[in-house]
């Protein structure tokens, strides 16, 4: 569904409720940011020209 | 106030969310939703959740009007109009105590917790969702609430953290009044400036590691990001339901855990050291008892210089409303904790400088009335506080008595003090000042200056023969 929130809720200060909500949140944030690294590495292959 | 039947008012902070829109008309409070909010509000009315905060008195009274009656500003109809329920005085977060800013905050999650279990979300987290029924908070901003979105954070949390928890860290953990903080940014404290004053060992003050730092380093990190790629990321890594809920308890365990810290004040002392006789005293009660029971019940007294609250409570007896505004927010904050332990109703404690009260604020300096827009009283108390005024802070007295007549609604009571230059407490004020600076500061005077703008309805002479009581009318 396209985001109609009428206020910028900050990308930062939406990741650091998941590290304020505990270890199940900090388990969703290193997931993110491992997602995050290996996306970086799966794309540097085909950015190539 | 009465607006004609055609006439709508548009107010003035209600902007910032374009599905919905609050007005004025009939002497009623209306709020305007466009077709999707209309859609959010009706499952919100249907909803498990809702109706109970509202038959707890915890979001405030809501029922739908026939919307035809009241077009949209661009003339279009409303998909539909929402009737609420009126605030007896409409108050500013930075007029708040500490206790008051955080049994807000409580309340604030409590609604959030409500909606969230129930498959709902707030949109926004600020402190101005919330008003005040005497010493209840109740949240108002009905508009906010919408169906969540599974897997995504509160979006309102920044600004949770901005209004509300930012500037109860600053009072519970640096001992700094956060009101004038909150006065000057309408969107409240920046975590980056936040992190800037908790350095050191104060880094790892309850609540600041994350709630200050971490936030403060990931809004830098992530400025660039795009909000929704965020949120689709968050989903995918597993960010749940039952996280955003965990999320909103701990906050509420970090606030209920908070205590102001702040050395005793010269205004608690006040009192303890205060020259009143009892005889004085009694009489002084006696005369105040006499002039709220004269004629019908007045809606609205406003207690300039309230102290703990010992007249407001006397008014509130005899009035549908008392708004008492203190100076010192130590003796503020007591005052509110025990109106609040005393569940009463009827008294608003505010914290407000006589000599500074709240300017227009936000955008175009509307956004936020000022207190002198806000305060036509029907009777206004002002025992023992022109002196503070005149010779504590050198206002004219002439001017003190307009802005003391200026509160009142056309045809309202004043109720005034003055405390002779003779009087002990006025001796101590004069000795601090060089001599002759105050020639005018005398009883005569001040009886000219007010009989030349009000009509004296009775004087009071206290037995102590230093103190003079007035009930005056003004204007009407």
């Amino acid at each position: 569904m396209e985001h109609l929130a009428y206020l910028d809720a900050g990308s930062g200060s939406l990741i650091v409720q998941a590290v304020v909500g505990g270890v199940a949140g900090a388990a969703v944030a290193a997931r993110l940011y491992w997602r995050r690294l290996t996306a970086r590495f799966r794309r540097r292959p085909a950015d190539r020209p | 106030m009465t607006v004609p039947d055609t006439e709508v008012r548009g107010e003035p902070g209600s902007f910032r969310d374009p599905t919905n829109r609050v007005f004025y008309a009939d002497g009623e409070v209306l709020r305007g939703l466009d077709a999707r909010a209309a859609e959010d509000w009706r499952a919100l009315a249907a909803s498990d959740f809702f109706p109970p905060l509202v038959a707890a008195g915890k979001v405030c009274g809501t029922e739908p009007v026939a919307a035809a009656r009241f077009p949209a500003p661009d003339g279009r109809p409303w998909a539909a109009v929402l009737r609420h329920e009126r605030i007896p005085f409409v108050s500013h977060p930075y007029e708040w105590t500490f206790g008051m800013l955080r049994d807000a905050a409580l309340l604030h999650l409590e609604v959030l917790r409500a909606a969230l279990a129930a498959g709902f979300t707030i949109k926004d987290g600020s402190a101005y969702n919330l008003q005040w029924r005497g010493a209840h908070p109740v949240f108002i901003d009905v508009g906010s609430f919408e169906p969540a979105r599974d897997g995504e954070p509160w979006a309102g949390y920044r600004q949770f953290c901005q209004t509300l928890l930012y500037p109860l860290l600053l009072t519970a953990h640096l001992g700094v009044d956060f009101q004038p903080w909150l006065r000057a940014q309408v969107d409240g404290i920046p975590a980056e400036q936040m992190r800037r004053l908790f350095t050191g060992a104060r880094r790892l003050l309850p609540g600041v590691p994350t709630h200050v730092h971490l936030h403060s380093a990931l809004q830098r990190r992530h400025a660039a990001a795009s909000g929704s790629e965020v949120r689709e990321q968050l989903r995918t890594a597993g960010y749940s339901r039952g996280l955003a809920l965990a999320t909103a308890r701990r906050i509420e365990r970090l606030i209920r855990r908070l205590r102001p810290r702040r050395v005793r004040s010269h205004w608690a002392d006040y009192r303890d050291t205060c020259t009143y006789s009892a005889g004085d005293r009694a009489a002084k009660e006696r005369f105040v008892a006499a002039a709220l029971t004269a004629g019908p019940p007045p809606e609205l007294v406003l207690d300039l210089g309230a102290n703990d609250g010992r007249y407001a409570r006397l008014a509130a007896r005899h009035a549908g409303y008392v708004v008492a505004v203190e100076q010192d927010p130590a003796v503020a904050d007591e005052l509110y904790a025990a109106l609040r332990a005393e569940e009463q109703p009827r008294v608003l404690p505010l914290v407000m400088d006589l000599a500074d009260p709240s300017p227009g604020g936000g955008w175009r300096g509307a956004e936020r009335a000022p207190f002198a827009r806000r305060a036509r009283a029907d009777v206004v108390l002002a025992l023992a506080v022109a002196h503070h005024l005149a010779i504590g802070r050198n206002v004219p007295l002439g001017q003190v008595v307009d802005q003391l007549a200026d509160a009142c609604a056309p045809g309202g009571r004043l109720l005034v003090e003055f405390v002779h230059p003779e009087d002990p407490m006025a001796r101590r004020l004069l000795a601090n000042r060089p001599a002759g600076l105050f020639g005018d500061y005398r009883a005569e005077v001040f009886d000219r200056l007010l009989a030349a703008r009000c009509r004296i309805r009775r004087r009071v002479e206290l037995p102590g023969g230093t103190r003079t009581l007035y009930e005056v009318v003004v204007g009407g």
